[in-house]
């Protein structure tokens, strides 16, 4: 098997573009998926159960059905109603930003129910409301937790982009697949690929161990 | 300062006060005893709703916490606690961990509150562990700094949740010289505890409670040297 570098440098600039789309759309993903994922685990964690209910319905939906579904439904069928023609790009963030958020909810979630109770009875005998105790003793302390499971889910965010290839979306998993189909070539495009995103998700692994050694040794002073 | 009348608690089907009436003085201290299960700490937990109120009333300082137009947060400024497990900040310096509820609740500026907190850092006996974080501190030092953290909001009421019995036992003298310290300043205490010196040595008033009920209440030497019911007899030949 002879591997053709000349495929490798010839789209080196559609892959080097793709991967800047890749980690522009993970990054809106990530980012909306904290915000919407934050408010959806407050509201899961409501003593009503009226208001946990949607929330409930929500996480259900957006982690059990695939995200290549979701992605389908929202590109051909949601964002037509309010954009025509529609935006690959635009379609990819909103999936991305949903489905994680789904999952992001349930980190949150997690984080701030590991804090001992105790916490919070402190902090409202203390005349705190509940968000002010939220907000100052609570989330500050749960944050810590949440970094390594959140790490892994950026990872998995950023993988998960490549499915926005079947949108037409030009991120990187797109451009492979492009040079595969003008090239009929399967090894050079798809390893190239690989390669970038392997770089991509260990970079972003050495930064998430970062912020935690970071954080971890704040604790000690 | 405190009138309880009629008070009930449950957990599901678990009742845990049945018929408690009790009414204490301003600057009395009322240390309340009894074995474990008798709901003494459920007693307290509700004087300041960090448990609902299934029936009954609980009046601080004249305002009902089981009317629905009380401001429970506000009745809680003038409520201080302190639990059995410190539950300090872990996230906050020592300092932080005292002015953070004045800074925020009361709306003082932080200067002023750092003042004050070093004040009383410095009446419990630690002023040099103001930036320290909590993790560096003994559990005797802990509950101290809970008690200056309580402290810091001016409370009219202190209501101590079994404040020694997390310690080491070395560690207890040092909790109750505050605690004595605070009840010869005036303060208006309640105080659920395992230590019968310090009822019979501070306390005003003792209550014996069992089973969900208060069985008995007397001065401490009263009930301690002359207990009335067969239950509060049972119990203190067992712990003196």
């Amino acid at each position: 098997m002879d591997f053709r570098f000349d495929i490798v440098t010839d789209y080196m600039p559609f892959f080097l573009r793709g991967m800047g789309i890749t980690i522009g759309v993970s990054l809106a993903g990530v980012l909306i998926g904290l915000i919407l994922g934050l408010i959806i685990a407050l509201g899961k964690m409501s003593s009503n159960k009226w208001i946990r209910l949607p929330f409930n319905i929500y996480i259900n939906i957006f982690r059990g059905t695939p995200l290549l579904v979701q992605l389908l439904i929202i590109h051909f069928g949601i964002v037509p109603m309010f954009m025509s023609p529609s935006n690959p790009l635009v379609s990819l963030v909103i999936g991305l930003s949903l489905n994680s958020a789904a999952y992001i909810a349930e980190i949150f979630r997690a984080g701030i129910q590991s804090i001992d109770k105790g916490q919070m009875e402190a902090a409202r005998s203390l005349g705190m409301t509940r968000v002010q105790a939220m907000k100052l003793v609570i989330l500050p302390q749960a944050v810590k937790r949440v970094i390594p499971p959140l790490g892994n889910e950026f990872i998995v965010l950023l993988k998960e982009s490549s499915l926005g290839s079947v949108l037409a979306a030009p991120e990187l998993m797109y451009w492979g697949r492009a040079a595969a189909g003008q090239y009929i070539r399967v090894w050079e495009p798809y390893i190239t690929v690989a390669l970038i995103y392997l770089v991509l998700t260990l970079s972003l692994t050495y930064l998430m161990n970062y912020v935690e050694r970071r954080l971890s040794t704040d604790d000690q002073r | 300062m405190i009138n309880v009348k009629n008070l009930k608690k449950s957990f599901g089907n678990n009742e845990v006060l049945k018929d408690i009436s009790v009414d204490v003085a301003p600057q009395e201290v009322v240390v309340v005893i009894g074995p474990s299960g008798s709901g003494k700490s459920t007693f307290i937990r509700c004087l300041n709703m960090l448990e609902n109120i299934n029936g009954g009333h609980v009046m601080i300082d004249g305002k009902d916490l089981t009317d629905k137009k009380t401001n429970i947060n506000e009745v809680r400024t003038d409520v201080g606690m302190v639990f059995q497990h410190f539950n300090l900040f872990p996230h906050k310096t020592i300092l932080e961990n005292i002015t953070l509820a004045p800074i925020n609740v009361r709306g003082m500026k932080k200067a002023e509150a750092e003042e004050k907190a070093r004040v009383l850092l410095a009446k419990v006996g630690l002023a040099e562990k103001a930036s320290a974080y909590p993790e560096s501190l003994s559990g005797g030092q802990k509950q101290r700094v809970a008690i200056a953290r309580a402290l810091a909001m001016e409370p009219k009421v202190m209501l101590f949740d079994e404040p020694t019995s997390a310690l080491d036992p070395e560690m207890v003298g040092e909790v109750l010289e505050v605690m004595k310290q605070l009840a010869r300043d005036g303060m208006t205490m309640i105080v659920v505890t395992h230590e019968m010196g310090f009822a019979r040595e501070v306390g005003d008033r003792v209550i014996f409670m069992d089973n969900g009920y208060i069985v008995e209440q007397n001065e401490p030497k009263a009930l301690f040297d002359a207990p009335q019911h067969e239950r509060t007899k049972a119990f203190l030949s067992k712990v003196l």
